[in-house]
């Protein structure tokens, strides 16, 4: 080693000293989602949205003439990289906020170092009942809906509309997001006295490429309800690999967390089958409110394709911190924002005529409706082909984690 | 005089940036400084058996998270105080399993050891998922425990300074020594070692075992600094990454992979923050020192060097 | 088990495997021929579906797709062998340099894909020729797959036959075993490598393509492959198509099987295999290769 091995390690110190500016006219939000890879479609979606929002709530004005500000950055789905630039934003930028987080894994470690700065954490994507539940610390938020949700609506969905169905097959990644939503179907079906057998439960690796083994063992299982875990990509290409063997003729599909999210339709387009049964955690078709065809729209003009799920729900968070600042008039205090915050009531896109979304101040999670609905013909949003359609709705306030259920996730998860 | 200055200068450097940190960081600054002397000790751990001996072994990140998850578990379950045991059950836990599968692996060659140790990683990696009962899956592990003084992001830092450099030294002495040399002689040429008598085979399992135990520390060690720890650590992606870094610095020098691990990091913490295109300005970097620099970025020093070098100054490794 | 259950799980896996095959053919090329750590075998993968989707875009037609990606790979793989992967040639520590190269080709194609595709994913449909499906009995197999089954044989015989029965053949693995000694018998080594390079990289693409219609296009799912096919490459032997067949074909029943009888720990098969296969045949199964390039 010589000298001037010293000289370049000595340059790189000068990487580390950085200067920290910062507006005193800013509120600055530190963002974390995926940019890049499989999930980066939703960090783009989220990004787009959050300068929306950040554009409506700046024009309306915040309290001392200040302006919000959102910084993102690409957390790689990564738990240990998200940990890290969740830190810098608060050490460095100075940050109020931390935003976003589409990887649940990666929450679940943001949630910890909200809790360790006493920073209020946003989260407007990722889903796992955990956060709200087991893992929760008063500093976290989610205005975007939870798996519990959307599977306690399933529950109620099956119980009403498949009558006949006696037998059920489960096929869903390999990982907690796939393990989380089975036992949660299971739990409410047990809690609304469905009946059924379980005659087989698959479990590819998260990504998995090739279907065709589990589409074959499925189908010689015979059950009457294929339900699906999968997101993004996978669900596309289960839902081509299953089609070419005639799968969606034998059972129904019903994938009431994240199937019918636009990205798979605009990706199957014409390919897509009719009749699968599937929900979304927002759908830019329905409901047919005002907010909902203006968010749409605007969101369409920023970007020039329709959103996927994952906007509205960044859209969502940018307006519940604008409406906190200017309840509390600073950004400040934080225990007032949280006082601010939990109760919430706000209208937003994803909201059905008549229902408001809310925060639930016990669990800080946005309480909303979920719709369920089936596959039909649609062309209005390419280049999606079919949307859904025929939609039954569930009532908000009946699809919430019950206090039971947090005791039972407190228990097997050892938090 | 030369040479016991060449020998010194990159400790020199190394307790210099370090040991500043310490007094010029700030928060973000000694997270930083945390994560590379932990990766860096990883790194140096990994290139006894690639620098060193030659061996291109895909699957340390098993050791890696090994380390992590019984510091880990063993804090969350039995206390804070217990993270200080942790770390020094988790190396001889380590040390087993590399007993084990350094058996069975080495006696491949090659691309064939690389292979089977990518093997045993992903299958350790999924049993970590899967085994979600045990290890918490891929919630990870949160809230992890530490000793009231290692508490705070500074005296954590200087708690694995300390750790981290002992490591450091007894790798580097490991490196001069006969073993040391013996190693490098397997890496040349194997059947020359075997002729004069050394048991080729032992000489790899001892530096596998070795190898792996610091990397467990490296491991346990990192459980404290965010204090979650994920399945993450266990995934071959894990593995390639300090592959990549030791190549980076330069796999035939002592520090280079420390080095390596520092240059990487940075960039990713700066680059980071300025584009979403990192993965492309990264990648054009990394062409770039591997085109100009055949030793990696140790290279570029010693590129300096030959065209700085006084008369008689020595040029080798220290 | 069923007759009916264990026929429907063997003609899947076989499906499965020939993909499998297909994807690794290129890399075992590359990696047991050339001699080649090429890492970013997955990235061709992924550029290819990507430059059919875009050709298929422009002229509609599956063909066309499959062709442009064959092509459009091929240039890609060969440009970035001329430009770095020949100027690290001979150095001492080559094989290090192309892990580093090539990983550094996966992050920039994966960007490059970003930035002119865009992240949402892309779709590609299969040919109306193809589409349907045939009924064997108990047995449905999609037409598409029987296509695949036939590709992958058509191009195992052909690899096999080009490398060992042809001069072009042998003149290619002598110049990756014994560089210096081919040169000097008049063979522009340098040329000669490109080539093979592009080659394995057009199958690599033309491998993306056909795999399309029943995945998705998205950046990022290069490396979602590159495992599996090492697994493959490695299993079979370096350089070994008929050993690349016959170990994807094993890890592929092995897959369709495992998930009737382990559901859960399925997805780890095949390291399992791979683990029983190199403790007892430390070289892979058919292993033929010499020489191994010095880390």
């Amino acid at each position: 080693m010589k000298r001037k091995t010293a000289s370049i390690l000595s340059a790189l110190l000068v990487c580390f000293t950085s200067a920290v500016s910062f507006s005193a006219e800013t509120i600055k939000i530190g963002a974390l989602y995926p940019m890049s890879g499989r999930g980066g479609l939703y960090g783009q979606d989220s990004e787009a949205a959050i300068k929306i929002a950040l554009a409506e709530v700046n024009a309306k004005g915040l309290p001392g003439g200040k302006k919000l500000e959102a910084i993102v950055t690409d957390d790689q789905s990564k738990p240990a990289l998200a940990v890290t630039l969740a830190k810098r934003y608060i050490t460095e930028d100075k940050v109020k906020f931390l935003y976003g987080v589409v990887s649940s894994g990666a929450a679940l470690a943001v949630t910890e170092v909200s809790k360790e700065y006493k920073t209020i954490f946003v989260g407007t994507d990722h889903a796992a009942t955990d956060l709200t539940a087991n893992a929760f610390q008063k500093y976290y938020f989610r205005v975007s809906n939870n798996t519990f949700q959307s599977m306690a609506a399933g529950a109620m969905y099956m119980r009403d509309e498949m009558k006949g169905a006696k037998k059920i097959a489960y096929i869903g990644p390999d990982y907690a997001y796939g393990k989380d939503q089975i036992a949660e179907l299971k739990y409410s079906l047990g809690k609304l006295g469905v009946q059924y057998e379980m005659v087989g439960e698959f479990w590819p690796k998260l990504y998995e490429p090739d279907y065709t083994s589990y589409i074959t063992a499925i189908i010689k299982a015979k059950p009457d309800v294929l339900v699906a875990g999968f997101w993004g990509g996978d669900t596309v290409a289960f839902i081509k690999q299953a089609k070419a063997y005639g799968l969606f003729d034998k059972m129904k599909y019903f994938h009431p967390d994240g199937g019918g999210n636009y990205e798979v339709f605009s990706t199957l387009g014409a390919e897509c089958p009719e009749g699968l049964i599937m929900s979304a955690r927002h759908h830019n078709n329905w409901p047919d409110t005002k907010e909902n065809k203006d968010f749409v729209a605007k969101f369409k003009k920023a970007t020039g394709r329709y959103p996927s799920y994952a906007a509205e729900g960044a859209y969502a968070g940018i307006l519940v911190i604008a409406e906190a600042i200017r309840k509390v008039g600073n950004a400040d205090d934080t225990e007032a924002l949280i006082k601010a915050m939990e109760g919430m009531k706000l209208k937003l896109p994803e909201d059905p005529a008549g229902f408001t979304s809310y925060i639930d101040p016990k669990t800080h999670q946005m309480v909303q409706a979920q719709a369920i609905g089936v596959t039909v013909k649609n062309d209005k949003f390419p280049p999606a082909k079919y949307m859904l359609g025929k939609f039954k709705v569930y009532p908000a306030d009946k699809i919430m984690p019950t206090q039971e259920y947090i005791d039972i996730l407190t228990k097997s998860k050892k938090k | 005089m030369n040479d016991k200055f060449t020998t010194m200068t990159p400790w020199l450097a190394y307790f210099l940036i370090f040991g500043s940190m310490i007094f010029v960081g700030g928060d973000h600054t000694i997270h930083i400084a945390s994560q590379i002397i932990i990766l860096g000790l990883f790194a140096l751990s990994f290139n006894v058996l690639f620098g060193t001996t030659g061996l291109l072994s895909f699957g340390q990140a098993i050791f890696y998270g090994l380390g992590a998850y019984i510091t880990g578990m063993m804090a969350k379950s039995l206390g804070g105080d217990f993270f200080l045991w942790a770390l020094l059950i988790a190396p001889v836990a380590a040390i087993g399993l590399s007993v084990v599968l350094g058996t069975l692996s080495l006696r491949l060659s090659d691309v064939y050891f690389t292979m089977l140790t990518l093997a045993f990683a992903q299958l350790v990696w999924g049993v970590s998922v899967k085994w979600s009962d045990f290890t918490g899956g891929d919630d990870g592990i949160q809230a992890i425990p530490k000793p009231d003084l290692l508490a705070g992001g500074l005296n954590y830092y200087i708690f694995s300074f300390i750790i981290a450099t002992l490591c450091i030294y007894l790798l580097w002495r490991l490196d001069r020594s006969p073993f040391g040399a013996v190693l490098k002689g397997i890496r040349q040429n194997p059947t020359r070692i075997s002729f004069i008598g050394m048991n080729v085979f032992r000489h790899k399992l001892l530096a596998y075992m070795i190898s792996s135990c610091f990397t467990a520390i490296a491991g346990g060690l990192y459980a404290g600094i965010d204090k979650s720890i994920h399945p993450d650590m266990f995934v071959w992606t894990m593995s390639g990454s300090i592959i990549l870094m030791t190549i980076l610095g330069g796999m035939r020098s002592f520090f280079g992979p420390l080095i390596g691990v520092a240059v990487f990091i940075l960039l990713e913490d700066v680059i980071g923050r300025s584009t979403q295109y990192w993965s492309f300005v990264i990648g054009a970097i990394m062409i770039t020192v591997v085109l100009l620099f055949p030793k990696g970025i140790v290279g570029i020093s010693r590129h300096f060097a030959v065209l700085f070098a006084k008369k008689g100054g020595r040029l080798d490794n220290p | 088990m069923s007759f009916e259950i264990f026929i429907s799980q063997f003609f899947g896996g076989l499906s499965v495997a020939m993909l499998l095959f297909l994807v690794a053919s290129g890399l075992t090329l590359i990696f047991g021929v050339a001699k080649v750590f090429n890492f970013a075998h997955g990235s061709f993968y992924m550029i290819g579906a990507y430059f059919s989707y875009q050709a298929i875009a422009l002229f509609d037609n599956f063909w066309i797709g499959a062709v442009a990606a064959a092509i459009g790979a091929g240039l890609v793989g060969m440009l970035l062998e001329v430009c770095f992967i020949r100027r690290i040639a001979g150095r001492e520590e080559e094989g290090a340099f192309q892990i580093l190269l090539t990983y550094a080709f996966i992050l920039i194609l994966d960007d490059a894909v970003k930035f002119i595709w865009g992240p949402a994913y892309k779709t590609i449909s299969k040919p109306e020729s193809l589409a349907g499906s045939m009924d064997f009995g108990a047995v449905t197999i999609p037409t598409y797959n029987v296509f695949i089954i036939l590709l992958g044989l058509v191009i195992v015989v052909s690899a096999w036959y080009v490398l060992s029965r042809t001069r072009t053949g042998k003149i290619i693995q002598a110049a990756s075993t014994d560089t210096q000694m081919v040169g000097m018998l008049g063979v522009n080594v340098s040329l000669v490598m490109s080539l093979v390079f592009g080659v394995a990289t057009a199958m690599g693409g033309l491998a993306g393509a056909m795999a399309a219609p029943l995945r998705t296009v998205a950046p990022g799912t290069g490396v979602e492959v590159i495992i599996d096919s090492l697994i493959v490459v490695v299993i079979g032997g370096l350089g070994n198509f008929w050993g690349a067949l016959f170990a994807a074909l094993l890890i592929g029943e092995v897959n369709a099987f495992g998930i009737l009888w382990m559901p859960q720990w399925a997805s780890l098969l095949s390291f399992a295999v791979m683990i029983v296969v190199l403790i007892f045949k430390p070289k892979g199964l058919f292993s033929r290769e010499k020489g191994r390039k010095k880390i």
